[in-house]
């Protein structure tokens, strides 16, 4: 095959149009919209028909769902799981916890603003969403991919140090691994 | 009045009362007993009513942050399934050296809410057993449960907020000017700058 940019741009689409039809979920929940995914996932709302199905282990996984509030020590376990997926990655920051707070805004102990420690690709508002709107906020991401927009991990990537920094700044002992992607 | 209607929790305090020397106690309600010991009693006040007066179930371990009147105050509350009675032992501990003698021996869940208190209130449990670290992880700061911890001025140090939108209004302005009520002093503190 040529290596020149027109077929690139092809197989671009291709690539990006076969993606958005087979989202792997990691089955990570964290706060109190875990309890939303169920059925969103099964039988009632049957997210698999839009091609978004849960799966075990972060590096099978291509969707980081963050269902809720963030503790600063599920944070550094959220870190570790979003730097282990590999590419294509994506994240949605799910509930009014991830994008404000939400009612832990005076917490001591949680994040205000996930967008400053891992890329977020959606939001999806509300406190907490139903599964029409969870399911609205994955067709977002699939436009998004499909666009190739949903850029997230090399935003990651080039802004490594500075994401680095704004997670050392609340994870104060840190003893992770380096994961050369 | 109270002496007929509580026979059985008036029972409890009196026996309580006459074993036990600067114990205080009283009734608060129906099935409901409070008694307040000095901290040194606390073990034995605690098996006595254990043993001897049937308190088999230990429900809750609670702590109270009188800052105002330099005392941090721990609530041991206790079931007794055959009294049908809930007693809860009182005790104050100096809030400048916080320590108190360690009863998970007793019950053993005890161990859990002393590790606990210890780690948010700072309180130190003698010959307490277990991880230094509880809830929290790589907390450096002052223990976060105790009243002169100041969580608004840790979280503009700490996190990020979002500022929020440019011409966002008052809630209680907007609805105070179209209904033409004033707003009370004591909900002033919660306005927008």
């Amino acid at each position: 095959m040529p290596n020149d940019k027109k077929s690139q741009k092809i197989v671009d689409i291709i690539q990006n149009a076969a993606r958005k039809h087979s989202l792997f979920v990691l089955a990570y929940g964290t706060g109190c919209g875990a309890i939303e995914i169920p059925p969103t996932m099964t039988s009632r709302y049957d997210a698999e028909r839009f091609g978004i199905r849960g799966m075990a282990t972060p590096r099978q996984a291509d969707v980081l769902l963050v269902t809720g509030y963030l503790a600063t020590k599920t944070l550094k376990r959220v870190i570790r799981a979003y730097e282990q997926m590999q590419d294509p990655k994506y994240v949605i920051g799910f509930g009014s916890c991830t994008i404000n707070g939400g009612m832990y805004w005076d917490s001591y102990n949680t994040i205000k603003l996930l967008d400053k420690y891992i890329p977020v690709d959606v939001y999806i508002n509300g406190c907490m969403p139903r599964p029409e709107a969870v399911i609205e906020g994955f067709i977002e991401l699939q436009g998004l991919i499909k666009d190739g927009k949903a850029n997230g991990a090399t935003k990651y990537k080039e802004n490594i140090d500075w994401y680095r920094a704004n997670q050392k700044k609340v994870i104060k002992n840190w003893n992770m691994p380096d994961y050369n992607w | 009045m109270t002496e007929d209607k509580h026979i059985k929790e008036q029972k409890i305090v009196d026996q309580l009362s006459g074993t036990f020397q600067n114990l205080t106690g009283k009734v608060k309600r129906e099935r409901r007993v409070e008694v307040s010991v000095e901290k040194k009693l606390i073990p034995s006040v605690l098996s006595y009513v254990k043993d001897q007066l049937t308190f088999t179930h230990m429900s809750h371990m609670s702590c109270v942050d009188w800052l105002e009147d330099e005392h941090f105050e721990l609530v041991y509350i206790l079931w007794s399934p055959e009294l049908k009675v809930q007693l809860l032992v009182k005790t104050l501990i100096n809030r400048e050296n916080p320590v108190i003698e360690n009863v998970d021996m007793i019950w053993g869940q005890l161990n859990t809410y002393q590790r606990e208190i210890r780690e948010m209130y700072g309180i130190q449990f003698t010959g307490l057993e277990g991880r230094e670290e509880f809830v929290l992880e790589d907390w450096d700061e002052m223990p976060p449960m105790r009243r002169d911890f100041d969580t608004a001025e840790y979280i503009k140090d700490v996190f990020f907020e979002r500022p929020g939108r440019d011409g966002a209004k008052d809630v209680r302005e907007v609805i105070a000017t179209r209904s033409g009520e004033e707003i009370p002093e004591l909900a002033k503190k919660y306005s927008r700058d």
